[in-house]
């Protein structure tokens, strides 16, 4: 029975089984080969790349909440080119598929990025991060603003034939909403959620616990919440559904595949444990057999 | 080249007031670490906290170690601060941990230590993190400044002594030894290091200390490293949210978990 079915869709993509890693949580993928076989791993997410380098955020960037962390990296990276010469050649080598996290400061960075990375081997799919809470300008305008998120994905649609998913911010009234724009643009599968606005407070020295003041909440703290939005979304569009948010155990991923997400990623939990998408793919093999469920295809949206 | 791995406590104890020391048997790691390299402790198995905590090493014994009953033991110093190393105070002989480690690039040693001036500067806690560079130059001769808020916070003075070292203490309500800062202290001995030997600093401290530091080794031409502590989310380079600012024209925000924690005192950019 360790041969049951965890193959999923997500557009064009054929991944192994429905594990991914969160773009941010797991650097370039070199960092984890110490402690990983990524091959295991249904698919790995770049960190976010923009056209040109950024420098990033002040420190300090992070701060531990009760079960959650907020974070203020502001998407630094080394820029495309960079990217290209010294962080892609490591993917090429690996067996799992490579999902390409992008961004940009303008819809045209958007376009010339989607087109720049088509076609390059061993890139085998996009996200589109219109969500990152961090950088004032660009990403929380697109994810905010339902018509501009459709015009956004569509101009994006046609400059790559590769699958593209729409990563979604919770920071909005209605996510189902943003979902049916992202799809109606043409989004190949949207992922949700990104990060949660927030913020703490040193109340000795009365300044922000982050250099940029305000970050993103990730952690069992935003679990429940980013259930709740994978299921309002499911109930809103045809396409794949990758969830995200506060995932550390197989159980916590089989609710969101329960809630009709077809993969999942693993995000904040990669940092404490090196090991956990691995885990999670083992614990939802484990939990298929226990319930005698042959494929894990049968378990998506398979709530209430 | 780190590895995940559990430990198994063989000591926690008290040393005095707030300050702690707890010894793990871990071989992969024991083997492996060296002066200036930390570790990342899974402090609980629950949720709270969250992340795990990073310690810099304090002392390591190899398979190779004479004393076969130490082998593959590893030991950290910590101070009960917030709700991790209140935690941490509770754990048994016996308990599983799990550690991430060793971790982060350390100290570089001069060529020939025996012909330079070796100069320990810790402030706090930061002393312990140095207490390794004492064993690894064994023989050469050392001078150890150690300071902290009151006599409470004075560390590793007996460590220090079974080396050939020169040791000065300095708090800052003068509980013990100089009253003022171990920087302060520092530079009203500057002139003990003349320049026809080579003088090589080493610190580790709060980020006050570290700075006015770096303005003393700037000014007399001392090759000094330090050590840096910063918030960490994973340890080993994937969040990048430990960084601190140096003087990279490309990436000035260098991670304190990969590219130091130990870096050139040079190299930092102060606000």
């Amino acid at each position: 029975m360790q041969n049951c079915d965890l193959h999923v869709t997500i557009g064009k993509l054929a991944l192994k089984n429905p594990v991914m890693v969160s773009s941010g949580t797991f650097g370039f993928g070199e960092e984890f080969e110490d402690f990983i076989d990524l091959n295991q791993l249904g698919a790995v997410i770049s960190k976010g790349i923009s056209l040109k380098p950024m420098v990033g955020n002040p420190p300090p960037r992070i701060f531990e909440t009760e079960g959650g962390l907020i974070n203020s990296i502001g998407l630094q990276n080394p820029g495309f080119q960079e990217f290209l010469k010294s962080k892609l050649p490591y993917y090429q080598h690996l067996k799992t598929r490579l999902i390409i996290n992008f961004f940009g400061n303008t819809q045209k960075e958007y376009i010339e990025l989607a087109r720049r990375f088509d076609g390059i081997p061993g890139i085998s799919g996009l996200e589109m991060n219109i969500s990152c809470p961090n950088v004032k300008r660009g990403g929380i305008v697109f994810g905010a603003d339902p018509q501009m998120a459709f015009h956004l994905v569509r101009s994006v649609r046609k400059a790559t034939t590769l699958t593209l998913i729409v990563k979604l911010s919770p920071n909005v009234t209605d996510i189902a909403l943003m979902a049916r724009s992202a799809v109606e643009g043409g989004a190949d599968a949207v992922s949700l959620v990104n990060t949660f606005r927030a913020m703490a407070i040193n109340i000795h020295s009365k300044k922000p616990e982050l250099g940029n003041i305000m970050g993103g909440l990730s952690g069992p703290a935003i679990k429940p919440i980013a259930l709740r939005m994978v299921w309002e979304v499911h109930q809103a569009v045809k396409v794949p559904i990758i969830g995200v948010g506060g995932i550390m155990k197989a159980e916590d991923a089989i609710e969101f595949i329960l809630a009709g997400a077809s993969a999942i990623q693993m995000g904040t939990a990669n940092l404490i444990n090196p090991r956990a998408g691995i885990e999670v793919i083992q614990g939802i093999r484990k939990y298929l057999v226990r319930n005698k469920i042959d494929r894990i295809q049968k378990l998506i949206g398979a709530f209430g | 080249m780190p590895f995940q791995t559990d430990g198994t406590v063989i000591e926690n104890r008290r040393v005095k007031s707030l300050y702690y020391i707890l010894g793990m048997d871990c071989p992969p790691i024991a083997n492996h670490i060296k002066p200036g390299q930390f570790i990342m402790l899974k402090v609980s198995e629950d949720s709270s906290p969250l992340l795990r905590r990073p310690f810099s090493l304090y002392k390591s014994y190899p398979d190779s170690h004479p004393e076969k009953k130490k082998r593959g033991c590893l030991f950290i110093y910590y101070k009960e601060v917030g709700k991790g190393t209140q935690k941490m105070t509770t754990l048994r002989k016996g308990q599983k941990v799990n550690l991430i480690g060793p971790l982060g690039k350390g100290f570089t040693f001069p060529p020939l230590p025996s012909s330079a001036n070796i100069i320990l500067i810790g402030g706090g806690v930061g002393i312990v993190s140095l207490y390794p560079i004492a064993e690894a130059l064994r023989g050469a001769k050392l001078f150890v400044f150690i300071g902290g808020t009151t006599q409470d916070d004075i560390l590793c003075l007996e460590d220090f002594k079974k080396f050939n070292s020169t040791i000065s203490v300095a708090t800052e309500n003068g509980s013990l030894g100089f009253q003022g800062t171990v920087v302060d202290l520092f530079i009203s001995q500057r002139r003990m290091f003349t320049k026809n030997r080579k003088s090589y600093l080493y610190g580790c401290g709060p980020v006050g200390m570290l700075k006015a530091l770096a303005k003393v080794a700037k000014f007399r031409n001392f090759i000094c490293q330090a050590s840096f502590e910063t918030r960490m989310g994973c340890g080993f380079g994937a969040c990048w949210g430990c960084v601190i600012k140096t003087n990279h024209p490309q990436t000035p925000y260098q991670r304190v978990c990969k590219e130091g924690p130990v870096f050139p005192l040079k190299d930092i950019h102060w606000e």
